[in-house]
């Protein structure tokens, strides 16, 4: 990975964080998804934990795998989301680099990133015996519409009564514009660090973006959050001023759609260093990037803006948007062709990926290849396989650069 | 007696042409699940369930990764082949992530037009009320473009009773089943389910109520073989029952998506139409597809195998299914807590080979007999 400075101290915010999980007396526990408006609940004082995000760390610390044999051994299905097998996992064993995560009090879950989520999540209220709030945003096959938004805000609002109901506190309100103020610089700075990549070379590379993550997944809406990406930009920004490539020598600009695979990310480092080929920008981490359109000068609009950007993620939107989208990035970001990872895993990240290879390479003359591997279960993956695919697509940029 | 349902579910294309022609009507290819039928006839449509078939899958491959279900692999094909030319439009429901994705592919592929009846997730009514609203609306209004009809509350209501009645048919056979085990072969039980995918609902029941008419009077055979309840989304393969009709084993009930959990639903309400679909969609029975946790899958699956007086129940898991995989765990642990006996068999639709399948279930028949 690059070397950042601030990855020191990304280590020390998020071993607090889970410090804090585990010991805290005070706050009650919420599991939510990584696509929940998790403002709500810093602004009633309760402590987020992102099961997704524990289970990529389970991976990254080559540690899934076992967890997800506890898992399947209680008789999960092979086929469901290995996020979700390796977080079972870790609840049964009380396993993971935090030894388990702390029991929830209530679930908070959203669909804009699945709807595997809704069943991830009734396996967990069921097996705890503790609320589930769904926060459901429907898929937005053809855009943004004043119908998603109104039914997202009127569940907006009930997610403030049963906050309210669950504290026994009235909602703060104050505290909760204060939380999405805090999310929406956190994210810009996010966005800003992501579009650094536009430079050529490249400042740094989207495996530097996946590890460094953890805290706009996890303490978006707090002080450290902004704190932390502004110390992030500032590092990338002078790396970029200063015309350093994070891939020495980057001939091809790619970009990588879906997940990362955890659990390869040294390997396929070194691999993509070796074939000088910079993963300059991803759909998955400019995700968050999102955030940073909260439109917070208005009272009366907040509560749409906010419904808008959790409705309007990537993964949750048309394919005719996509396919918009990832050639604005192509075009945007100079890149020499895409990669599409084909995530077991992740149905609504990969369905359709064959189709849409096609269409993106037809409408932008790039390059792209789709990658059959898996986030989180190393059984579902070949270095083999997946590293023949990357030549291959590798040579074929470089027959279209002789071109 | 079953000959002529075995005769649609063996001519499906046949079947569906004649009847095209017959009713004048455009085919409506609908989707897995929960789609009412009712708004398809009532807007001059001839709707058409698809829940896929054996074909090997030869031209989806290209798109649908080999992760995803084989309903979904078989249900493009069928299109990507040309053996679905007649269906004029589709009807997907948002049942799953596969479902939503496969819909999309729908749009990029093929020029024929998609509807979606998005399936509002949450416990706040005022939201769900609005927002089904605006989705029936689109809906009925995307079936129209493509009949060229209006619905009229006539119309609906006519519908809505020969529908209700269908079901209604449908639901004495299950009683039947249940109340006589071993009467009625099931191979031939699903078959005569199936058939009602395909057929016209006026000329489907008249073939239910001359099978119910002469069902009524043949009595059980004698002797206890083991009794099953099968839960899973799709009954499919048929081939499966063949085997259980030769070594003896019972259903006496199901927990199908495309088998009680739709045949009971009651007659479809026309007054309100966003009100008739939500009952129609989260009632009676719950489905691991649609959160309703007034509607609890497992109280409802002990008191089904209570009522049916069955032995055990079989998990009849497609293989790749999400929402299927994820509850089976607890529901299994839960039955088994309560002395019920379980097992559960991968299936995909396009098997060929069903010595593992047979295997299986017959040992898990040869514990129930103990
Ligand atoms: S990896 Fe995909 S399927 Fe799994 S929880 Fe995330 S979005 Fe859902
Ligand atoms: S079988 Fe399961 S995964 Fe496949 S379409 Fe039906 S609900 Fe979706």
């Amino acid at each position: 990975m690059t070397e950042f400075a601030a990855f020191k101290k990304m280590k020390e915010l998020l071993t607090n964080y889970y410090i804090e999980a585990k010991t805290t007396q005070e706050k009650p526990i919420a599991w939510i998804t990584s696509g929940a408006p998790v403002e709500f609940l810093y602004a009633m004082d309760i402590l987020p934990i992102y099961p997704e995000n524990y289970a990529a760390m389970c991976a990254a610390n080559h540690q899934s795998v076992e967890l997800i044999e506890a898992a399947e051994a209680e008789g999960f299905s092979q086929d469901i989301c290995a996020y979700a097998r390796t977080d079972f996992g870790a609840d049964i064993t009380q396993g993971g680099p935090a030894a388990g995560l702390p029991p929830p009090h209530f679930l908070l879950c959203s669909t804009n990133i699945c709807k595997t989520v809704i069943k991830w999540y009734e396996v967990i209220a069921r097996k705890y015996d503790v609320p589930l709030f769904i926060v459901d945003t429907p898929f937005l096959h053809d855009g943004l519409t004043q119908e998603l938004i109104d039914y997202t805000i009127s569940q907006f609002k009930d997610l403030e009564n049963f906050l309210s109901d669950f504290t026994g506190k009235p909602f703060d309100q104050e505290r909760f514009f204060e939380v999405l103020y805090l999310s929406r610089e956190a994210a810009n700075y996010w966005q800003k660090m992501l579009y650094l990549g536009k430079n050529i070379p490249s400042p740094f590379n989207s495996l530097d973006s996946f590890i460094h993550l953890g805290p706009i997944v996890t303490l978006r809406g707090t002080k450290e959050c902004v704190d932390y990406y502004k110390l992030l930009y500032d590092e990338v920004a002078e790396r970029a001023e200063k015309k350093l490539a994070s891939v020495p020598g980057e001939t091809h600009r790619v970009l990588w759609d879906n997940l990362p695979v955890w659990f390869k990310m040294r390997r396929l480092e070194k691999f993509f260093e070796e074939h000088k080929t910079t993963l300059v920008v991803t759909t998955y981490a400019n995700s968050w990037g999102g955030y940073g359109n909260f439109n917070l000068d208005q009272t009366d609009d907040i509560y749409e803006s906010v419904a808008r950007s959790y409705l309007n993620v990537y993964i949750n939107i048309g394919f005719e948007d996509r396919i918009k989208y990832l050639a604005q990035l192509i075009d945007e970001f100079s890149l020499t062709g895409f990669i599409m990872h084909s995530n077991r895993s992740c149905k609504p990240y990969s369905i359709g990926m064959y189709r849409l290879q096609e269409e993106l390479s037809k409408l932008t003359g790039k390059p792209g290849v789709v990658i059959e591997a898996d986030q989180n279960d190393p059984r579902a993956y070949s270095d083999a396989q997946v590293e023949t695919r990357l030549e291959a697509f590798i040579e074929s940029m470089e027959s279209i650069s002789l071109n | 007696m079953f000959e002529p349902f075995h005769e649609v579910v063996t001519n499906v294309s046949k079947t569906i042409l004649e009847h095209e022609k017959k009713t004048d009507r455009p085919v409506i290819g609908v989707m897995p699940a929960y789609f009412p039928m009712e708004l398809i006839w009532a807007a001059g449509g001839y709707p058409v369930q698809l829940w896929g078939n054996n074909l090997p899958l030869e031209k989806s491959d290209a798109y649908l990764q080999a992760y995803c279900c084989s309903i979904a692999r078989s249900v493009l094909e069928l299109e990507m082949r040309g053996i679905a030319k007649m269906v004029k439009g589709y009807a997907f429901t948002s049942l799953c992530d596969t479902l939503i994705n496969l819909r999309e592919i729908y749009r990029r592929l093929f020029s024929k037009p998609t509807l979606e009846l998005s399936i509002p997730i949450t416990k706040t009514v005022e939201a769900r009320r609005t927002y089904l609203r605006s989705v029936v609306q689109n809906v009925t209004d995307g079936l129209e473009a493509i009949t060229g009809q209006k619905i009229t509350p006539d119309a609906l209501k006519e519908t809505s009773q020969l529908f209700g009645h269908v079901r209604a048919l449908q639901r004495n056979l299950y009683q039947i089943r249940r109340e006589k085990p071993g009467l009625i072969k099931n191979h031939d039980f699903y078959t005569v389910i199936k058939a009602g995918f395909f057929l016209p609902a006026a000329v489907y029941a008249q073939m239910l109520e001359k099978l119910l008419g002469n069902l009524d009077t043949l009595e059980a055979p004698n002797g206890k073989r083991p009794r099953l309840v099968l839960s899973g989304m799709v009954f499919d393969p048929l081939e499966i029952y063949q085997l259980m009709d030769e070594f003896g084993a019972d259903v006496v009930d199901d927990d199908f998506a495309n088998g009680w959990r739709t045949v009971s639903k009651k007659d479809f309400q026309v007054g309100n139409l966003s009100e008739g679909v939500t009952a129609y969609l989260f009632h009676p029975a719950p489905c691991c597809c649609i959160y309703n946790p007034d509607n609890d899958r497992h109280a409802y699956l002990l008191n089904k195998v209570k009522e049916s007086g069955a032995d055990g129940v079989l998990f009849w898991y497609m293989k790749f299914c999400e929402p299927d995989a994820f509850d089976r765990p607890q529901l299994m642990k839960r039955l088994k807590d309560e002395n019920i006996a379980t097992a559960f068999v991968d299936l995909e639709l396009s098997v060929a080979n069903f010595d593992a399948v047979k295997t299986r279930i017959s040992a898990f028949c040869e514990i129930l007999e103990g």
